[in-house]
């Protein structure tokens, strides 16, 4: 990605207009909803991302600026990955005493396949499924999905709209849920610090600066786990989809959608492509046997 | 290489300039206090991308290298950590990242069109997803620390 550098220091536009966001955003402040128990945290890195969406469909920015503008999230990106190993430093004692935990809460990311997985297919989605919930979809799982099923199959449909959701609205989502998260339920701050490596740079600054603002004494250990858990999820990540995400969602999608066929046969109405889909898959495994 | 090194450091003078810009108006720390650690953070970042290029194999990712050099120099062994320490210390984790989550925006708006294409079901399991992956982790190493006495 570093490649593709060649005159975008040119573009002065652009970093005008970001330049122009980032003092608008860092004016309106922080701002905290109560909801409940717990709190939303409102942060200018939320107003800049909305912010950043809106002013695409202006005149202010063409399509070539906003591919620019990936490169530039890549480089500021880097600025923050040294912040985290600059606090990881002087946290090391803390970090080696935590070892376990942090590498342990990387097997964690797969709550996402017992959790979403059982409520696509209670929506009725089908093969889809897999490729949307085997992972959070970015890219490395966008191209392990595309060697494994292609991407113009059911599982390939799937993690390409959970990648377009990720990149739209993951940052966003992730930014809101955090603070609320950390202030509403008993667990710990440093517990959710570990929980932001969750393999997207952008998701795990928007998920880490509610962590930050909320428990402002705590700041420096909640970000040097951070970036310990997102280093490590950034090297781990791809491997552990691989050899445990993955076949875990395949065989768990056996095993729900084995129990429903029998409780609810209508669904299977929903979408023909699927059902033959399925029928082929089906004959397989039985020439097979 | 060479074009693409200054290339490089232009670019990270423009983002350090809005992290700099940042930092003061949401978090007051004044710019020259804060140029020395946007300095430090900008120059960490710079060597770890160098050093990806250098070396042959490309297996690890460059912020791989960032990371790992940004936690050596700043390890209280290492000679002139705690300088590293304190200078960066004042450039505010936050300042960073809204710069981030601009630029980050505009590059999303070209996926919003197929963003708005998709179903009621995909943006439901979608948040399942990002809910599983962020609460799994969290509970897991909830439980960890615990069993260590450590929270």
């Amino acid at each position: 990605m570093e490649g593709n550098a060649a005159g975008l220091w040119k573009d002065w536009k652009l970093h005008v207009l970001v330049l122009a966001i980032v003092c608008v955003t860092e004016l309106i402040g922080q701002h905290s909803i109560s909801v409940g128990v717990g709190i939303i945290l409102l942060l200018p890195m939320l107003y800049a991302v909305i912010i950043g969406i809106a002013v695409y469909f202006t005149p202010l920015v063409t399509k070539k600026q906003s591919e620019k503008a990936e490169t530039l999230v890549y480089i500021t990106l880097t600025l923050l990955i040294a912040k985290f190993g600059v606090q990881a430093g002087p946290a090391l004692p803390q970090l080696i005493e935590a070892g376990p935990a942090l590498i342990l809460q990387e097997i964690g990311n797969l709550g996402t396949i017992l959790i979403a997985l059982p409520v696509a297919i209670l929506l009725g989605l089908k093969r889809e499924s897999i490729g949307m919930t085997h992972s959070i979809g970015r890219e490395p799982n966008l191209a392990l999905i595309t060697d494994k099923f292609g991407l113009s199959s059911p599982e390939g449909r799937g993690v390409m709209s959970m990648y377009i959701f990720g990149t739209v609205f993951g940052s966003i989502f992730l930014g809101l849920i955090s603070g609320f998260l950390a202030t509403a339920t008993p667990l710990h701050p440093y517990s959710f610090a570990m929980a932001t490596g969750v393999g997207s740079g952008s998701m795990a600054a928007a998920s880490l600066g509610p962590l930050v603002a909320a428990f402002p004494d705590m700041a420096d250990t909640i970000t040097a786990f951070s970036g310990a858990s997102n280093l490590l999820t950034s090297v781990t990540g791809l491997y552990a989809s691989i050899f445990i995400g993955l076949p875990l969602t395949e065989k768990l999608y056996k095993v729900l959608t084995k129990r429903k066929n029998y409780s609810e046969p209508e669904i299977e109405m929903e979408s023909t492509i699927v059902i033959t889909e399925e029928v082929k898959e089906e004959s397989k495994t039985k020439v097979v046997k | 290489m060479l074009k693409n090194i200054q290339e490089w450091v232009l670019l990270f003078v423009i983002v350090s300039f809005m992290v700099i810009i940042g930092n003061w108006i949401g978090y007051d720390v004044m710019p020259l206090e804060a140029l020395p650690g946007i300095l430090a953070l900008a120059s960490i970042s710079f060597l770890g991308l160098i050093i990806h290029r250098v070396i042959p194999y490309k297996g690890i990712p460059s912020i791989a290298y960032i990371g790992i050099l940004a936690f050596i120099l700043s390890m209280p062994a290492v000679p002139g950590s705690e300088k590293i320490v304190e200078w960066t210390g004042k450039v505010n984790l936050l300042a960073i990242a809204t710069p981030i989550l601009a630029y980050a925006g505009i590059s999303i708006g070209r996926s919003w069109t197929d963003f708005a294409k998709l179903g009621w079901k995909t943006v439901i399991v979608g948040m399942f997803v990002l809910l599983g992956t962020f609460l799994g982790s969290a509970i897991v190493a909830e439980i960890i620390l615990r069993m260590q006495g450590i929270i």
